[in-house]
């Protein structure tokens, strides 16, 4: 069964090594590491290389011809999946989502049964769509930087979800994808040698384990795959039978968090000096990996009264948008510029141009992208002067440059910081100032300006903990500048992979994780993108997640509406069939009828813009008692 | 002069200006409504004048008369095709008759677009005085 290759490597299948002892392979596999084996290695290689021919039992099973007893369940007293959840537990997942499957009973039994707190962390939380429990457990990802899990029956419900795993992969999301496996019976055709190659190219890492030993130990891995920069989803795949089994005395494996390390101490106390010597000294703030690193980034940046630019109205992690410091600063001429997960820059943005400092000090600590660059020639190698974890790095560089303030330049920081402050507030009170007067345009129109429903919906939130979870372009991004983004889940950011699909789904999982802290949640959902998995509206109203949705409603693929227009333009054959394929008339939509066929309390169509604020002032109320809203709004195309 | 009478006096200007302008066109701006819609200016436009490319309030240079609008459509051509919805279609007349574009013209010509001043507008004004008052 065993195939040679070229240079005479042993290769053999995943179903092959299954049918030639598990057992002597898995336990080579165990004594090799933790137990998490990803797929292909030359560990693996030889240790199926060393397994003795299958017996008769095992060649029924892979042929499908043996059925399990029925009465051997009532003999299990301690499953394996029992001790799978038990590990979930430790690494805190606070949720498993799913849409149900048969590859995986045992472990969704576990999890609503089993323990002191059944249904409790992890709780089990039910999607309509593979696709929408990978998208849920993004959206909670990019809220608080860490997994929970989604779990996936077989080659099907993978395929469905593989989309959502690209975007988390382009999204630099930890999620812990858990696929179940049945080899035989009635869900052999949701099999297959490899079920985890199918998002391999997508995905960090992988692995099948074949022992409940093993498979304990792979969770654990999972989480610190998940979990280490660049962070990114993972693949387990579920033996059902394993989820089955007997226990007996097999113990859950101590859970070690993972050791992400920062710079070197030299190069702490070279970036300190910097930041410390320094007359204007600049940070330069990307996305970090979880929010007590940006607790960092606001510590080192009032150490050394440093002026900082952030992402935070791109995407979530970032640097709080109205401190203080944030913002160009006194003066733009920076004499050193520190980047966290983004490059130090020569330019500063001095409107209405861009001048660059070509004697600036820069640096930059980063780990780059999972991904390739979005454009091949442009070569991000070098982006970065250390290849590193920033947020890791921070409590050193802190403590270096606690060490070397004095009372003078402790002195100067303080001025600089008071110039600062003043500077950053002038600087926002001047873009407000003309941002209003853009914004108040069409604002009595119908449809409805995509101005007024963000410029309405602030003064309702804004003294709330809230979350933007849905990507803005589309709605016109106004929050970006009428809006403070001042937590690290305040803005989600756009579909990572340019896709829609994506933001219902993945606006309900930032309410998974807004539902136990107080929070809630605003989805500005795109009418085309709605339309893919409408399904998790019902989960929003089954798990009472406060999500308000507020339908971005321009009845069209605008986008697509457009291209499709200037291509028919340059090739001079008109725009008045533009409307076929991108556009939702003949019947309209009524998204409010849709979230009420599924549980969830909604309005619409609103097309009076005097009626928006009062329809919005019912939605926060809702969403603040926990209850999920839809308003649908009838807009301008942008 | 107090907002109100600002507003006022704009208001009756805009009016006058309109007439004037609608006065202007030859087109039948009820049958250009419709083909506003259907050729799908409001893509960019807006539906009311007001969208990615600001046009209610004749606030665009082509509308200043029927020729140089009808101009603007022909002379179109894909400038800029790496962005491509960046830039307008061109309407050759064996897309769009004459007809149709001025009846268009004449629509787009009773697009006016007078939003109350920020002041005016509680939602607008209360995010400017808090971010002053900061």
């Amino acid at each position: 069964m065993t195939k040679k290759t070229e240079g005479d490597k042993v290769q053999i299948s995943r179903r092959e090594f299954l049918g030639t002892g598990a057992a002597a392979g898995a336990a080579s596999i165990i004594s090799t590491s933790a137990g998490a084996e990803p797929q292909n290695t030359s560990a693996r290689q030889e240790a199926v290389a060393s397994v003795s021919p299958p017996s008769d039992e095992q060649m029924a099973r892979e042929v499908g011809a043996a059925i399990p007893p029925t009465d051997v369940q009532s003999a299990v007293k301690r499953p394996g999946s029992d001790l799978m959840v038990e590990v979930l537990r430790e690494m805190a997942i606070e949720y498993v989502v799913s849409n149900p499957g048969s590859t995986f009973e045992g472990l969704q039994e576990s999890i609503v049964n089993y323990g002191d707190k059944p249904n409790v962390m992890p709780e089990f939380i039910t999607a309509l769509h593979e696709e929408s429990a990978v998208d849920m457990a993004h959206g909670y990802a990019r809220c608080e930087g860490k997994p929970i899990c989604a779990l996936i029956s077989g080659t099907i419900g993978l395929q469905h979800a593989s989309m959502a795993i690209y975007q988390a992969f382009l999204g630099q999301s930890p999620v812990i994808v858990l696929i179940g496996r049945e080899d035989f019976g009635a869900r052999q055709q949701h099999t297959a040698d490899d079920i985890a190659g199918m998002v391999r190219s997508y995905s960090k890492w992988d692995a099948t384990p074949e022992t409940l030993e093993e498979t304990l130990n792979t969770l654990q891995e999972a989480y610190r795959q998940a979990m280490t920069p660049p962070m990114a989803p993972v693949v387990v795949v579920l033996d059902a039978e394993i989820q089955k089994q007997e226990a007996g005395d097999v113990q859950v494996p101590r859970f070690r968090p993972p050791v992400i390390e920062g710079v070197s101490d030299a190069d702490a106390e070279r970036i300190a000096d910097r930041l410390v010597v320094a007359k204007n000294p600049r940070l330069n703030v990307g996305r970090l990996r979880t929010p007590e690193g940006i607790d960092r980034a606001v510590e080192l940046a009032e150490l050394v009264g440093a002026s900082v630019q952030t992402r935070a109205t791109f995407g979530p992690m970032s640097f709080p948008q109205t401190h203080a410091l944030c913002g160009p600063g006194a003066d733009e001429n920076y004499d050193y510029v520190l980047g966290l997960e983004r490059p130090g820059t020569h330019a500063s943005i001095q409107n209405p141009s861009v001048r660059a400092f070509d004697d600036r000090d820069l640096m930059g600590i980063g780990f780059g992208n999972v991904r390739p660059p979005v454009r091949p020639q442009r070569d991000t190698s070098g982006e970065y002067d250390i290849v590193g974890d920033a947020e890791a790095s921070l409590p050193q560089i802190i403590e270096a440059a606690n060490k070397k303030i004095n009372t003078r330049n402790r002195n100067a920081m303080s001025v600089r910081t008071v110039k600062h402050r003043k500077a950053n507030r002038d600087a926002r009170v001047a873009m407000l100032e003309k941002a209003v007067e853009e914004k108040r345009k069409g604002w009595n129109g119908s449809p409805i300006s995509t101005a007024r429903v963000f410029a309405e919906l602030w003064p309702l939130i804004k003294d709330h903990d809230w979350c933007l979870a849905s990507g803005t372009i589309f709605a016109g991004s106004h929050h970006a500048q009428l809006w403070e983004h001042n937590r690290p889940y305040s803005y989600l950011g756009m579909y990572p992979a340019a896709a829609l699909g994506y933001v219902l789904g993945s606006s309900t999982g930032a309410g998974l994780a807004a539902k136990a802290r107080d929070r809630i949640v605003i989805n500005i959902q795109g009418d085309g993108d709605f339309n893919y998995a409408p399904g998790s509206v019902w989960t929003a109203a089954h798990h009472q997640l406060p999500v308000l949705n507020i339908m971005h409603n321009n009845r069209a693929y605008h986008m697509e509406l457009m291209y499709l227009q200037h291509l028919a333009g340059v090739r001079g054959r008109g725009t008045e069939r533009m409307h076929i394929g991108t556009t939702f008339r003949d019947p309209f939509i009524d998204y409010a009828s849709i979230a009420k066929g599924y549980g969830m309390k909604s309005e619409g169509p609103i097309n009076n813009p005097d009626d928006l604020y009062a329809a919005l002032e019912r939605g926060v109320n809702s969403v603040l008692k926990g209850e999920p809203y839809l308003i649908d709004v009838l807009t301008q195309p942008r | 002069m107090t907002m109100k009478k600002t507003t006022l006096f704009t208001a009756v200007i805009a009016l006058v200006v309109t007439s004037v302008a609608i006065a202007q066109a030859t087109g039948d701006a009820e049958r250009g409504k419709q083909a506003y819609y259907d050729y799908a200016c409001y893509g960019c436009h807006g539906y009311g004048g007001i969208g990615r490319h600001d046009i209610a309030n004749q606030s665009s240079g082509v509308m200043v008369n029927e020729q140089v609008f009808l101009l603007y459509l022909r002379a179109r051509g894909d400038q800029n095709p790496a962005f491509s919805t960046q830039t307008m279609p061109h309407y050759p007349a064996s897309s769009l008759s004459d007809k149709d574009a001025l009846d268009i013209y004449a629509y787009i010509m009773t697009l006016v677009d007078y939003p109350p001043q920020v002041e005016d507008i509680p939602a607008l004004q209360g995010i400017l005085d808090d971010a002053k008052s900061e």
